[in-house]
C-alpha cells in the first residue's frame, strides 16, 4: 500500500525537473540531460514498485467547490494505469538519455529536456487522472507539449506549420472531449465525473443514464480520441509533427501521447460497452484507419514519415482491437507498440544523425557502415511486421482473434492489414540497410553508445515483452480484466498460423521487390503518376482540407471584417454624421441677423396656430 | 491580521488620489522621481486590497466593510404631500461597500494599474501629467467597484471617462485624438442611457416611508443600493403596490422594469461590449498607449460586465431570467463574430480587441446561465481576461517599443532576438485560448459548465470558439515569434528588469488561478446569493 499512496509522486518527479530547467536556463545545458533523466527515473522506479504491488488506492482533493458542487483532482492506481505508467515511464527514461546525445550540439538543450519533463508530467498526470476532467485537463497540456516540441526549431517554417496544425487539428477532437465532459457531469447521478462512479453508473445497465446520450457521450469521447490518437480523419497533423526531434517522435508520436486516445477509451470502456453503435463505430474507423494508413505508407520516401503513417495504422488496430471488445488486446498492442515503434524511431533517428538525411532513396546500403543500428532497427521492424517470436506477433495476434471472434469482415481487414505492414517495413528496411551503399551511406558512422544502449534496451522489451499474453497463456488478461478476462478458444494454433503467414509473405513479397528486384511493385502506380502523387499526399486530405475548410473559413473571416467595418461601423459613423449635420443646420440659424429670427418667428406662429385650429376643427 | 477600525474602503478607493497629490507638487522633468513616487501610489491600494483579501469573510451574505456618510441631502417641497411628514427629501449618499462579486474586481483592479505603472516606462512625454491622470482613473474605478449608491457609482463611472480621455487623447498613437473623442461620445452616450434609468429607480424603487419619528412619518428618496434592492424585493414596498383607484407614483410595472434592465443592458453593453456596440472599442486598442490599454482591455471593459450584474442582474432578477436565453444567443454572437474576425487581423492590437470581444462572450453565457456556477464562471472570466489582455498588451508595447510595429507580416522569429519576451507572449497566448493549468480555461469551463444545463445546444455551438480561438491567437503569436528572425531586429536586446517584473507578476496570478482556481470562487460563494435566492425562490415556489 505504501507505494501506490505515494504514486502521485510519479508526476512529481519530472514536474520537480522541469521547474529545476526552467529556474536554471540556458546556461546549464551540460546538466539539462541528467536532471530530466534523474526526474524519469524517479517516477520509473516508483513505477515498477507501484506496480509490483499491484493494489487499488485512490485519494482526491477538491479542486473548485461551487456550492454543492466540487470539482475534483485525485489519482486512481489500477493495474490498468499502473501497467501504463512502467510503459510510459520506460520509454521517457530511455529517451532522455538518447536525447543527451542526438540533441547534444542543440543551444537550447535546456529547453528541450524542460518541455520533455514537461510532457512526462503530464503525460503521467493523465494516466493517474481519477476523473474525467481532470484526465482532460492533462490531455490538454501533452497536448501543448506536442504542439512545443513540435516546434522546438521554430525557426523553421515547416516546424512552425505542424505545430499550428497539430494544435489545431487535435483540438478540434478537444471539444468533442470537453462536450462529453459537459454532458457527463449534467447527465450522471451526484454530477460525478470520476472513473469508478461512471464504471459503476453503466455497468450494471441501471439505466440512470439514457441509452442514446450514453451513445452521444461515448462518441463524443471517441472524437477526442480521433483526435489525439490520429484516426481518420483528423490523423492528418500526426505525419508533419514529424517535423519535431526524433527522440520526441520516438516519445509522444508514437509510444506515449498519441496512445492516449486507446487509454481513454479502455479507461471509460464501460460506456462502449453500454452502446454498440459506438463499439461498431470504434472498430470500423480503427479498421479503416489501419488500412488507409498503411496503404499510405507504401510510397513515402521519408523515413520519419513512413513511420508516422505505420503509427497511425497500428493505432487504428488498437482501435479495432477495443471495438471488437478486446481490452486486452488494445493494451497489450499499445504495449509492444509503444517498446518496438519508440525502438523504430530512434533507430531511425540514429540514420539520420549519422547521415543528415531521411530520404530513403538517397540511402541505401547502410547496413555495413552501421551494424549495430541496421540489427536493432531489424529486431523492431520484425516485431512491427508481427513475425513470432517478436512482440508484435503476439499482440497483433490477440487482437486478430478478437477480431474473428466478433466480425469476420474486420479479421479480413487485418490480415490485409498485416500483410501492408510487413511490406512496408521490408520496403524500409531494405531500401536503407541493403544493397550498395550511396554516397551518404558511405560517409555514415555508427552511432555513440548513449545513443544505441537505450535501442538495445527497447530491443530487448520488443523481443520479450510480448510473452505476457499468447494463446496459451494468459497473464495481461488477468492482471487487466481479473476473473471477467474472457477464456481463450479451444484452438489456439489457426489464427497465429494464419497471421504468421501473412506476414512473412509480406516480408517475402518486399525482399523479392526491394532485394531481389524480380518483380516491380511500382510498376503500376509508376503508369498513373498522378495516381501515384495523391497516394503520397496521403490521398489529397489536406489539400481537401485547404480548399473546403481553411479558405472558406478565411473567405468568411474577411467577409464578416467588412460587414464590422461598413455595416456596423458604417451605422456609428452615419449616426453621428446625421447629428453632426444637425449641428451645422441648426448652428447656421443662428446666424446673427435680426430678420432671419423674426421669419422663424412668425413662421413658428403660424405653425402653432395652424396646429391649435387643426386640433379643435379635428375634434 | 485583522484590520482595525479604519475606513479601510475609502483608504483603498482614495489612496491614489493621495499619490496624485503628491505627484502635483513635484516638478515636472524628474522623470525618475514622478515614477516612483506614482509606483509607489498604486501600490498603496494593491496593499491594502491584500490585505483586505486576507481578512475578508467569504462565508457573510452580502456587504463587508460597509462604510457610509450622508452626503447630499435635498428637501423636497412637503405641499406635495399634503402635510404630515416629518421630513421629506431626497437622500445622496456615501456608501461603500465589499462583497463576493466586488472583491475579485477590486483585487484585479489594483493589480493591473500597478503593473501598468511599471510598464509606464514607454511613455516618453509629460510624466507628470501622464501618472497624475493614471492615478484619477484608479481612483474612479475603485470607486466604481466598491460605490453602493446609485448616484455614486455614476459619478466614479464618469471619473474614468475623462482622464482615459487625456491619456488616449495625449498620449496615443497617432489617431489618437479622433479616438479619444470617440471613446467619449460613445461612452457618454451610454452613461446618459445610465442616468436616465437611476433617476427612474431612485424616484420609484428609491422610495420609502420610515418610521414615525415624534411628529410624523420620513418620507425619503434614497440612492442607496441596499434600499433600492430591498424594496425591488420586497412586493409589501411602495414600488410594488398597483394602487386600486388612484395613480401610485412610485409603481414600477413590469414593462417598465424590463425597460429599465434593457437601458442597462444597452448603457452597460456598450462598455462590456456587446455586439454590435462595440466598434469605438477597436479604435482605443489600436491607438492608445500600451500601459493605459492594458488598463482599458483590464479593467474598464470589467466595468460594463459588473455594472449589467449589480444593477441589471440583482435589480431586476426576472427580467435577467426573461432575457436569459437573448443573453445567451448575444454572447454566442461575441464569441464567434470575434474570433472570426480576429483570425483575420494583420494588426496585433485589433486583433486583441477582438479577442476581447470573443472573450467577453464568454462571459455573457455565463450571466446567461443564471446558475451559480455559471455566474461564478462569468466573474472568474473577467478576472482571467483582464489579467491576460494586460499581460499581452504589456508584451506588444515592449516589443512596439523595440521594433516601432504591431503588425503581424513584419514581424516574425523574434523568440530568437527576445527569447523571455516571446516566451512570456506564447504563455499569455495559450492562456487565453484556454489552456488548462492556465487561468483562462477555468473561467470556459465554469461558464460552460453553469449554461449547458438549460442551453446545450448554444454551449455546443460555443465550443466551436475553443478551436476558432486557438486558430486565431495561434495565427498571430506564432506569426511574430517563430520563423526567421529579420536580420534589421537582430540586435534587439530582451526585458528589462522592470518589464519583467509585471510580466512576471501577471504570468504568476495567471498561473496560481489556473492551478487554484479556489482563491477566487472561495471569494465569490454568497456573491449571487441575492439573486439565485430569488429565482430558486421563485422556481421552487
Amino acid at each position: 500500500m505504501a507505494y501506490s499512496q505515494a504514486a502521485w509522486l510519479i508526476p512529481v518527479f519530472p514536474l520537480a525537473a522541469f521547474l529545476v530547467l526552467t529556474a536554471l536556463g540556458r546556461s546549464f545545458r551540460r546538466s539539462a540531460p541528467i536532471i530530466a533523466s534523474i526526474g524519469t527515473l524517479g517516477s520509473l522506479a516508483l513505477s515498477v514498485l507501484v506496480m509490483v504491488e499491484g493494489v487499488e488506492y485512490r485519494d482526491r482533493i477538491n479542486w473548485i467547490k461551487i456550492g454543492d458542487l466540487s470539482l475534483s483532482i485525485g489519482f486512481d492506481v489500477n493495474h490498468l494505469t499502473s501497467l501504463m505508467l512502467v510503459i510510459v515511464s520506460i520509454v521517457s527514461f530511455l529517451v532522455c538519455m538518447y536525447s543527451a546525445g542526438y540533441m547534444r550540439d542543440d543551444e537550447r538543450l535546456t529547453v528541450f529536456y524542460g518541455y520533455v519533463s514537461l510532457f512526462v508530467f503530464a503525460m503521467m498526470g493523465l494516466v493517474l487522472a481519477d476523473n474525467m476532467l481532470m484526465l482532460y485537463l492533462f490531455w490538454e497540456l501533452v497536448g501543448v507539449c506536442s504542439f512545443l516540441l513540435v516546434g522546438f526549431w521554430y525557426h523553421k517554417p515547416e516546424a512552425k506549420a505542424a505545430a499550428k496544425k497539430a494544435f489545431i487539428v487535435t483540438r478540434i477532437g478537444d471539444a468533442g472531449l470537453l462536450l462529453a465532459v459537459l454532458l457527463l457531469f449534467w447527465y450522471m447521478p451526484n454530477h460525478a465525473l470520476d472513473f469508478v462512479g461512471i464504471q459503476n453508473v453503466f455497468q450494471g445497465q441501471s439505466g440512470a443514464v439514457d441509452a442514446q446520450i450514453t451513445t452521444l457521450i461515448a462518441l463524443l469521447v471517441f472524437m477526442g480520441a480521433i483526435g489525439k490518437s490520429g484516426q481518420f480523419p483528423l490523423h492528418v497533423w500526426l505525419p508533419d509533427a514529424m517535423e519535431g526531434p526524433t527522440p520526441i517522435s520516438a516519445l509522444i508520436h508514437a509510444a506515449t501521447m498519441v496512445a492516449a486516445g486507446v487509454f481513454l477509451i479502455a479507461r471509460t470502456f464501460v460506456l462502449f460497452e453500454a452502446s454498440a453503435v459506438a463499439m461498431d463505430t470504434v472498430a470500423y474507423i480503427g479498421a479503416f484507419t489501419a488500412l488507409f494508413a498503411a496503404s499510405i505508407a507504401l510510397v513515402q520516401h521519408d523515413v520519419k514519415r513512413i513511420l508516422a503513417y505505420s503509427t497511425i495504422s497500428q493505432l487504428g488496430y488498437m482501435m479495432m482491437a477495443l471495438g471488437v471488445g478486446s481490452l486486452t488486446g488494445a493494451i497489450f498492442h499499445l504495449m509492444t507498440h509503444a517498446f518496438f515503434k519508440a525502438l523504430l524511431f530512434l533507430g531511425a533517428g540514429s540514420i539520420i544523425h549519422a547521415t543528415k538525411t531521411q530520404d530513403i532513396r538517397e540511402l541505401g546500403g547502410l547496413g555495413g557502415r552501421m551494424r549495430l543500428t541496421a540489427l536493432l532497427f531489424g529486431v523492431g521492424a520484425l516485431a512491427l511486421s508481427g513475425i513470432p517470436p517478436f512482440a508484435g506477433f503476439w499482440s497483433k495476434d490477440t487482437i486478430l482473434a478478437a477480431a474473428l471472434d466478433s466480425n469476420p469482415a474486420l479479421f479480413a481487414a487485418g490480415l490485409l492489414g498485416a500483410l501492408l505492414t510487413a511490406l512496408y517495413m521490408a520496403r524500409l528496411f531494405f531500401r536503407v540497410f541493403a544493397g550498395k551503399p550511396s554516397a551518404i551511406s558511405e560517409a555514415a558512422h555508427e552511432s555513440p553508445a548513449v545513443m544505441t544502449i537505450p535501442m538495445l534496451a527497447l530491443a530487448v522489451l520488443a523481443l520479450g515483452a510480448g510473452f505476457v499474453e499468447t494463446p496459451w497463456y494468459d497473464g495481461l488478461s488477468q492482471w487487466l480484466l481479473g476473473d471477467e478476462a474472457p477464456a481463450h478458444a479451444a484452438d489456439g494454433y489457426t489464427v497465429p498460423i494464419i497471421g504468421a503467414a501473412v506476414a512473412l509473405l509480406g516480408l517475402y513479397i518486399g525482399w523479392l521487390a526491394y532485394v531481389k528486384r524480380t518483380i516491380r511493385l511500382s510498376a503500376a502506380l509508376d503508369a498513373m503518376p498522378s495516381a501515384r502523387r495523391l497516394l503520397e499526399n496521403g490521398y489529397g486530405l489536406d489539400a481537401l482540407y485547404t480548399h473546403l475548410i481553411v479558405k472558406p473559413y478565411r473567405l468568411l473571416g474577411s467577409c464578416v471584417q467588412l460587414f464590422d467595418r461598413y455595416v456596423v461601423d458604417g451605422l456609428v459613423q452615419l449616426a453621428a454624421f446625421g447629428v453632426s449635420a444637425l449641428g451645422r443646420g441648426t448652428a447656421r440659424l443662428q446666424n446673427g441677423q435680426v430678420q432671419t429670427y423674426g421669419l422663424a418667428a412668425v413662421i413658428g406662429l403660424l405653425v402653432l396656430i395652424v396646429v391649435l385650429a387643426g386640433r379643435r376643427l379635428w375634434s | 491580521m485583522m484590520i482595525p477600525d479604519w475606513p479601510i474602503l475609502s483608504l483603498i478607493v482614495f489612496s491614489p488620489l493621495a499619490g496624485a497629490a503628491v505627484l502635483l507638487a513635484m516638478p515636472k522633468q524628474r522623470a525618475r522621481l514622478l515614477r516612483i513616487t506614482a509606483i509607489i501610489a498604486t501600490l498603496l491600494p494593491l496593499a491594502l486590497t491584500l490585505w483586505l483579501y486576507a481578512d475578508f469573510d467569504a462565508n457573510r451574505v452580502g456587504d463587508s466593510f460597509e462604510e457610509y456618510a450622508a452626503w447630499v441631502n435635498i428637501p423636497l417641497d412637503q405641499a406635495g404631500l399634503g402635510g404630515g411628514a416629518a421630513s421629506y427629501g431626497l437622500h445622496l449618499d456615501y456608501r461603500l461597500g465589499i462583497d463576493g462579486l466586488s472583491l475579485p474586481l477590486v483585487l484585479l483592479a489594483t493589480v493591473i494599474t500597478a503593473m501598468a505603472a511599471l510598464a509606464s516606462v514607454t511613455i516618453r512625454k509629460r510624466w507628470k501629467a501622464y501618472y497624475i491622470w493614471l492615478l484619477v482613473l484608479e481612483c474612479g474605478m475603485l470607486g466604481v467597484f466598491l460605490a453602493r449608491d446609485l448616484f455614486l457609482f455614476f459619478i466614479f463611472f464618469e471619473i474614468t471617462l475623462i482622464p482615459m480621455l487625456f491619456l488616449i487623447g495625449i498620449w496615443g498613437l497617432f489617431n489618437r485624438e479622433k479616438a479619444a473623442t470617440r471613446f467619449l461620445i460613445y461612452n457618454g452616450l451610454g452613461s446618459a442611457v445610465m442616468l436616465i434609468v437611476f433617476a427612474i429607480v431612485v424616484m420609484t424603487a428609491g422610495f420609502s416611508i420610515g418610521d414615525t419619528q415624534g411628529g410624523g412619518a420620513v418620507f425619503s428618496y434614497s440612492g442607496s443600493y441596499e434600499t433600492i434592492l430591498a424594496n425591488l424585493s420586497d412586493p409589501q414596498a411602495v414600488v410594488n403596490q398597483v394602487a386600486a383607484g388612484n395613480v401610485n407614483p412610485f409603481y414600477l410595472s413590469n414593462g417598465m422594469e424590463t425597460a429599465l434592465f434593457v437601458l442597462l443592458l444597452i448603457a452597460f453593453g456598450i462598455k462590456l461590449p456587446i455586439f454590435p456596440f462595440h466598434s469605438w472599442m477597436l479604435s482605443v486598442h489600436r491607438e492608445a498607449p500600451a500601459p493605459v490599454v492594458m488598463i482599458h482591455s483590464g479593467i474598464l471593459l470589467k466595468m460594463g460586465a459588473y455594472g449589467l450584474i449589480r444593477f441589471g442582474f440583482f435589480l431586476f432578477p426576472e427580467q435577467a431570467e426573461r432575457f436569459a436565453p437573448t443573453l445567451a444567443v448575444l454572447g454566442l454572437i461575441n464569441l464567434l463574430y470575434g474570433a472570426v474576425i480576429a483570425y483575420r487581423q494583420q494588426e496585433l492590437r485589433s486583433m486583441l480587441a477582438y479577442s476581447s470581444l470573443s472573450h467577453m462572450g464568454i462571459v455573457l453565457l455565463g450571466l446567461a446561465s443564471l446558475h451559480v456556477i455559471g455566474m461564478q464562471g462569468a466573474v472568474f472570466q473577467l478576472v482571467s481576461h483582464g489579467l491576460i489582455s494586460a499581460l499581452l498588451f504589456l508584451l506588444i508595447g515592449s516589443f512596439y517599443e523595440r521594433t516601432g510595429t504591431s503588425r503581424i507580416d513584419e514581424l516574425g522569429g523574434l523568440a530568437k532576438a527576445a527569447p523571455f519576451m516571446a516566451g512570456a507572449l506564447l504563455a499569455g497566448g495559450l492562456a487565453s485560448l484556454g489552456l488548462p493549468g492556465l487561468s483562462g480555461f477555468v473561467g470556459e469551463l465554469l461558464a460552460l459548465l453553469g449554461l449547458f444545463d438549460t442551453h446545450k445546444v448554444i454551449v455546443s455551438i460555443a465550443l466551436l470558439g475553443i478551436i476558432l480561438t486557438a486558430a486565431y491567437v495561434l495565427r498571430a503569436i506564432m506569426g511574430i515569434t517563430f520563423g526567421e528572425l529579420p536580420a534589421k531586429y537582430g540586435s534587439m536586446k530582451d526585458a528589462r528588469f522592470i518589464e519583467a517584473l509585471p510580466i512576471v507578476v501577471l504570468l504568476a496570478f495567471v498561473l496560481l488561478l489556473g492551478i487554484y482556481p479556489s482563491f477566487l470562487t472561495e471569494l465569490m460563494k454568497h456573491g449571487f446569493d441575492p439573486l439565485l435566492h430569488h429565482i430558486n425562490m421563485r422556481v421552487g415556489g
